[in-house]
């Protein structure tokens, strides 16, 4: 059969045909909203209308199949409408009160998790992996899936001081908002590069591979019209293996992941902040990383016992101290915690008061 | 200046940094300004037609987008040669 | 049908978080290439490295960009994936769909692809995952010509995206689901013909919530504020404190200001010291609303750590408005982008290039003055730079204090 005529620039559908009926009549004239429970809540307008959201888990990589039953699901529902959120969960929009509880049952029957709203934990934003990226040095899919079936009570049911926003980014790249969730794991090489001097000329561009380097590690090797890489320098980033093919960071016995606590990108409150690291390694354990996820989990639990109502995880510390942190949580304070990249002059403590 | 002479200029520009330098589009409209005086917007324009048709490509690589001339590999998959 | 045994990632089928694993198998029950995946994933947590190689040219005739080019080092032993590249499908603003509308996605995928996808990527688009060089011009033929786009890649502008905000939610400042259409359309080009140093994110938030997390994703912020005062509902404040909320210990005492005050019966706001952190406003949502003039505030330069570290967007212009056709936000853009244009080494962002060239200079090329609001504190080290006309300028106020005898400091 012949193609049809190919389109440019014209950019989305208008998002307005994707819009159900009350939306339509209402938008931008929402009153309040209240969380009936993490997978409901419901929004009111200022007409008195009502739409109700029923949130649903996803592990992100979606068969079509399973798209094509979201579809049954809000056309049985939710008249065909329905979306998906910036953590990639699904979000049944219903209009009719009466089509709430036989959708959860419904959705409950057929297996699909909900929850997520509210104090608690929601889908982790994650990265792609061994699933398909060339710079992963651990698969992000299989991390958080461990990880949220530890942590699946605080998704459906138990509530926690605060939101705790949890990410996993499978390189340094971060292509996720790594660096600035309350909780987040970060894959990490901790070996110099190789180079395959033999193909260095004809794929990389000198100047670029300089450059890449943020510590300035990187120099000129005219002998073998390639370049050498200082090992006292290096802190293993891998910014030129991306821009230079032949430059190999890959080791599966020293890769390894690190994780970061203490970030957020809200205002409320405190200004959004950075995610610090806590925890400089554990090895690369697959399929379920089992020290990993008891690291968050130990991390969630002790946040959930001290933090007052309304604390994010970041606001938490500030308030009780990092020192504090370290001793709550036991967890091993290494030089890997003291930075010595370039922030070294800006968080070390510069007065004698604080916590034994 | 014709439209096809502006594009051979344009093509022998790419051509003359082929396996020494990633020209960005825009280091192909200022150089091309710069030799020839044509105004950039016509530059731009010459160029764009040539990507269009498949005379020059953008190529990816090294984290940075890049304009070059098509392999043959690459004019066989969309249908311009044989 | 079931080509592999794939004992390890069996593994994380278990457990009551939907699987990603079982999503592979689905889509494995009818496609080669979604199998191979499936044994090539193995292949991965088996011996703990990827085989992905380095993204390679692929596209559509014209374009630069939304293909990006997947290939594996273990073609022969995984054919299905020796070619797998990821198609970036615009979304619509704030990812509301039909049914009808996600069937069409699916099917044409189905024919020319895995039928593997990600809703949605870190970006925002609607991702397909693992498709053939000889399938993309048919693939962006099908799409296309039902209305549906390609995002951006490379060094582009990447493709926008915001909150729900009007869509369903009563805090938003501005329509981002309309600015976000309206921006993506504006900008097709820079979409979809990479012509900048690196990439460019515009991420849209109605409020300080920021839900789409651009404060720290996107090379430019645009988050939701106002100007005018919260109006209170004491009748719904009342009714917050019968149904058990603490207001003093949750509300009072976690302002950052300090500007509210509650005796047991009247909640007060001093709404000349409020900083619009929302804190008091998502906890009593039914009681305050803010009020006046609204817009967004600008911010810019935000990043991942590569290359010298993770930045937050800095606030550059305190206040604009946001209303259609968008004229003024779509000048600033442009204004952004040819100082970066100028400025900047190939690969760098936007933020980077501010720290080489200073924020004097990005501020006067776009036509910001400088304002406390910009800043968290002013410089603690008098190295400076003074210009000949700064100095006349200091020069030319005393000469009017020494006119008028008051000083203006």
């Amino acid at each position: 059969m012949a193609l049809p005529q190919r389109k440019t620039d014209i950019g989305p559908p208008h998002y307005k045909q994707f819009l159900p009926p009350v939306i339509q009549k209402n938008y931008g004239k929402w009153k309040y909203h209240e969380v009936i429970d993490p997978g409901l809540m419901v929004h009111v307008a200022e007409s008195g209308d009502k739409l109700w959201t029923v949130r649903v888990a996803s592990p992100r990589i979606l068969a079509t199949d399973t798209i094509r039953e979201h579809c049954d699901i809000a056309e049985k529902y939710c008249g065909g409408f329905f979306r998906y959120t910036t953590r990639n969960n699904v979000e049944f929009l219903v209009s009719d009160e009466k089509q709430v509880e036989p959708l959860k049952k419904d959705l409950a029957k057929r297996g699909f998790k909900m929850g997520g709203i509210g104090a608690g934990i929601s889908n982790v934003v994650h990265t792609q992996g061994w699933v398909h990226c060339h710079s992963a040095c651990t698969d992000a899919s299989g991390l958080v899936k461990a990880m949220m079936d530890e942590l699946m009570p605080y998704f459906e049911s138990k509530r926690l001081p605060s939101k705790v926003r949890l990410a996993v980014a499978c390189c340094v790249n971060m292509c996720g908002a790594v660096h600035c969730s309350d909780i987040a794991v970060v894959a990490v090489h901790t070996k110099v590069p190789v180079i395959k001097h033999e193909d260095f000329k004809n794929m990389c561009e000198l100047p670029t591979v300089i450059g890449s380097c943020p510590t300035r590690a990187i120099s000129p090797d005219p002998a073998n019209k390639s370049v050498k890489i200082n090992a006292e320098k290096c802190m293993y980033c891998g910014n030129c293996f991306t821009v230079c093919p032949p430059i190999s960071i890959k080791d599966p016995d020293r890769d390894g992941i690190a994780i970061v606590v203490g970030g957020k990108v809200s205002s409320l409150r405190t200004s959004p902040k950075f995610s610090k690291l806590v925890i400089p390694y554990i090895s690369n354990e697959p399929p379920r990383w089992p020290k990993a996820v008891a690291a968050i989990k130990h991390i969630v639990e002790v946040y959930a016992k001290h933090a007052r109502k309304h604390e994010r995880i970041g606001e938490w510390i500030d308030r009780i101290g990092w020192e504090r942190f370290f001793s709550l949580t036991g967890i091993d304070f290494t030089f890997q915690c003291i930075d010595d990249f370039t922030f070294m002059r800006d968080t070390m403590r510069t007065s004698a008061t604080f916590k034994w | 200046m014709e439209m096809t002479e502006l594009q051979n200029k344009i093509f022998a520009f790419c051509e003359a940094a082929k396996g020494k330098k990633k020209l960005k589009e825009k280091d192909i409209i200022n150089g091309v300004n710069a030799e020839s005086g044509v105004d950039k917007d016509e530059v731009k324009k010459a160029l764009r037609e040539m990507i269009n048709v498949g005379r020059l490509m953008y190529s990816y690589g090294g984290g940075a987008s890049s304009v070059e001339i098509p392999s043959e590999e690459y004019l066989r998959e969309k249908g311009l040669i044989k | 049908m079931k080509k592999y045994d794939t004992p390890l990632i069996d593994e994380l089928e278990k457990g009551p978080w939907p699987s990603f694993v079982t999503e592979m198998k689905r889509a494995a029950k009818n496609n080669e290439m979604a199998n191979d995946a499936l044994g090539h994933l193995e292949k991965c947590y088996k011996t703990r490295v990827g085989y992905w190689k380095h993204g390679g040219i692929v596209g559509v005739l014209g374009y630069g960009g939304g293909v990006i080019g997947r290939y594996s080092e273990l073609g022969d032993e995984f054919p299905g994936v020796a070619h797998f590249h990821t198609v970036r499908i615009n979304q619509p603003s704030g990812f509301f769909y039909t049914s009808a509308a996600l069937r069409e996605i699916c099917d044409i995928w189905d024919k020319y692809g895995s039928g593997l996808t990600n809703v949605h990527g870190s970006t925002g688009d609607l991702v397909l995952l693992g498709t053939k060089t000889e399938a993309l011009e048919a693939v962006f033929a099908e799409y296309s010509s039902r209305g549906w786009d390609l995002g951006g890649s490379g060094s582009a502008l990447r493709t926008p995206s915001c909150c729900v905000g009007p869509g369903r939610c009563e805090w938003t400042n501005y329509d981002t689901l309309d600015l976000s259409y309206a921006l993506t359309q504006e900008f097709q080009d820079e979409i979809h013909r990479p012509t900048f140093a690196y990439k460019f994110k515009i991420k849209m938030s109605g409020c300080a919530c920021d839900c789409v997390a651009s404060i720290a994703r996107a090379d430019m912020s645009i988050i939701g504020t106002w100007k005018g005062n919260i109006e209170v509902n004491q009748d719904e404040v009342k009714n917050y404190a019968k149904k058990g909320m603490d207001i003093n210990a949750e509300i009072v005492n976690m302002c950052p200001t300090q500007c509210i005050s509650y005796d047991g019966k009247e909640l007060k706001i001093n709404n000349a010291e409020c900083s619009r952190c929302m804190h008091c406003i998502t906890r009593m949502t039914k009681a305050l609303r803010p009020t006046g003039e609204r817009g967004a505030t600008i911010c810019i330069g935000s990043k991942a750590p590569i290359v010298v570290g993770s930045l937050l967007s800095w606030v550059i212009v305190p206040f604009i408005k946001v209303e259609p056709p968008y004229t003024e936000l779509k000048d600033l853009i442009r204004k952004i982008w040819e100082w970066w244009d100028d400025n900047a080494k190939p690969r760098e962002r936007i933020g980077e290039v501010i720290e080489m060239k200073g924020m004097r200079s990005f501020l006067e090329a776009i036509g910001q003055s400088p304002i406390p609001q910009q800043i968290k504190e002013p410089r603690k080290d008098p190295f400076m730079f003074y210009t000949e006309g700064d100095i006349a300028a200091f020069k030319a106020k005393e000469a009017e204090e020494k006119k008028t005898g008051k000083f203006k400091f």
